[in-house]
């Protein structure tokens, strides 16, 4: 079985589906269209020709250049620049990548052949959701959650999709291009005018200690 | 005289109970929480909980160069950080085309392998603990110090190294130093006697890791196990074979596998992989070209747009680094693919069914490190 074979497959089953423009380099990639093709697409390559391990799933904003408001600290993370430095500029992205979308990547292996494929769907930033592969590979539920959590990706038939890595009271998806970061009482170096719940705690430790 | 009738099970109230195991636990290696649901000693449910060291890394490399972006790979799996840094430059060495010289590839393997050492050495030692025998860590920490020594000095760091570089190593590695690798070398080989003998082959340690938390091999690939976790399933799958990078199809070694997916084989096959890196180790001090140890790549780099995909054998399993460029200075989009966060999700099903008693004996056995799984 070859890389070819299987591609060609692939595509004669899946019209739609092509070679993805933006390959991963040194690895087959398929670009599919429809979210509806992606279940039966992943079944075929499972069943078929043994990509049984599904080794990663992950997406990518193209919004743009990151927006420097969704970090922790002061937006110019270089100490060897003055404090009260002006913010560093985004750089701009090359023409032509930004755009209105998020893609999914997803990596299949088969283990007895060492291959690997990468497939990749587009959806739409605004209520991004896509089939959930937890049926057919159980490592899909935490990188699934993953992908919720981070980047807002919603996976239809997950038996368990929340938030996995981030705290709960996060508002947003951090990997998001235009993720902006709320203030909250864990900012150390500018906490926010009301840190009235974690006084307590500290009133209480003073106490012991006297 | 009349007496009781002695309780039936049907007639027994049980009730399951929730006992919360970690964050701050000390056979998590870490901070990992895990809500437990149990049944008298039988847990029912389980519930892992992370993220407790997420400091988002795949966001701050979004505003790094390229090359101040092997410093925060160092902080993943900080216990074999030499493998996150290959991992890393791999994938932009992929993406801009560059290819490190050959003296910096057996240097790269040299040091990853002493690297798997280290941090299966820490296993050895810690997986003792949490089972009940104190000995043996003092044994692997010793050994595992004499490591560090060699790396403190080719890279003047003992943790967190930096020093495998985009286009390379850091610096070249002296004729003294390969004579105190040597050195190491020779001491080493005969510890790994000593494991088997202390740890090993010790009957209440073979009592509490011999079929307990078994993973047959379906349930590993499905789960998305890798490394030793997979391998001790009886799953020949390892990167430096099928996909050999900075030339480990020149090196003599055998993927070492187990047969019954148990605690006992996770923890055996990791022990045996210390002797496969010996071999490695040894056969590449051999025959360690002369010449270059970096390749000539620039010091702010712009990869054109383009993505790339890069994976090597860490020492936890397939460590992936996927990276995208848009043109500028910084990454456009940064994802690793930690072989600790996918091993530790077959954590909910894995504990079920089993006592609580082996939890620890299990989540030990799976060898994670939770700055890898949290990122």
């Amino acid at each position: 079985m070859s890389v070819e074979e299987v591609l060609a497959r692939l595509f004669s089953q899946f019209p739609k589906a092509d070679k993805a423009a933006a390959a991963v380099r040194d690895y087959p990639t398929v670009q599919l269209k429809e979210p509806s093709d992606l279940v039966p697409a992943v079944q075929l390559l499972k069943e078929e020709f043994g990509f049984a391990y599904l080794d990663m799933v992950t997406a990518v904003d193209w919004k743009g250049p990151v927006d420097m408001r969704g970090y922790l600290q002061e937006p110019n993370p270089n100490i060897f620049r003055p404090s009260g430095a002006p913010p560093r500029e985004s750089a701009k992205p090359a023409p032509g990548l930004a755009r209105d979308a998020m893609t999914v990547v997803y990596a299949l292996s088969s283990l007895s052949e060492g291959l690997k494929i990468f497939l990749k769907i587009d959806v739409p930033r605004e209520g991004a959701k896509l089939p959930s592969l937890t049926g057919l590979f159980n490592s899909a539920d935490w990188q699934e959650r993953e992908a919720f959590d981070l980047l807002g990706i919603s996976f239809e038939g997950h038996p368990n999709l929340k938030k996995i890595l981030t705290p709960d009271f996060l508002e947003g998806h951090p990997l998001r291009k235009d993720y902006v970061h709320v203030k909250d009482r864990f900012d150390v170096s500018n906490p926010p005018d009301d840190v009235g719940s974690i006084r307590p705690n500290l009133r209480r430790l003073g106490d012991l200690d006297a | 005289m009349k007496t009781a009738a002695p309780p039936t099970r049907s007639s027994l109230k049980t009730d399951q109970l929730f006992v919360n195991l970690g964050p701050q636990h000390p056979s998590t290696h870490g901070v990992l929480r895990v809500g437990l649901t149990i049944e008298g000693e039988v847990i029912v449910k389980a519930e892992p909980d992370i993220g407790f060291l997420h400091r988002g890394v795949e966001k701050l490399a979004e505003i790094r160069t390229y090359a101040q972006e092997v410093v925060l790979s160092d902080r993943l799996d900080y216990c074999s950080a030499m493998t996150n840094n290959l991992a890393y430059c791999l994938a932009v060495e992929r993406l801009i085309g560059a290819q490190a010289p050959p003296r910096a590839d057996a240097l790269r393997v040299i040091h990853c392998e002493l690297n798997r050492i280290a941090s299966h050495l820490i296993l050895l030692g810690t997986y003792g603990i949490d089972i009940g025998a104190f000995t043996p860590f003092l044994h692997a920490f010793r050994e595992r110090e004499m490591v560090l020594d060699l790396f403190e000095m080719s890279s003047g760091a003992r943790l967190t190294y930096n020093y495998i570089r985009i286009g390379g190593v850091m610096r070249d590695a002296s004729a003294d130093w390969a004579a105190k690798a040597r050195e190491f070398l020779a001491y080493f080989k005969p510890r790994l006697d000593d494991y088997d003998e202390l740890l090993s082959y010790n009957p209440i340690f073979l009592d509490r890791t011999k079929g307990v938390g078994v993973i047959p091999a379906k349930k590993a690939v499905s789960w998305g196990l890798s490394g030793p976790n997979l391998r001790a399933s009886g799953v020949a799958y390892d990167v430096r074979k099928c996909e050999p990078h900075c030339g480990y199809e020149k090196y003599p070694f055998k993927i070492v596998l187990g047969h019954a997916g148990d605690c006992f084989d996770r923890y055996h096959c990791r022990v045996r992989e210390m002797r496969e890196a010996v071999k490695i180790i040894s056969a590449a001090l051999d025959g360690l070209p002369e010449g270059e140890v970096l390749a000539k790549v620039p010091k702010v780099l712009k990869p054109a747009p383009g993505e790339a995909y890069a994976h090597v054998e860490g020492s936890r399993g397939d460590l992936g680094v996927y990276v995208v460029s848009d043109g500028t200075a910084s990454p456009y989009r940064l994802h690793v693919r930690a072989p600790s966060f996918v091993n530790l999700a077959i954590l909910q099903e894995l504990f079920v069914g089993q006592r609580i008693a082996d939890a620890i004996a299990i989540l030990g056995s799976l060898d994670i490190v939770l700055g890898e799984v949290d990122r």
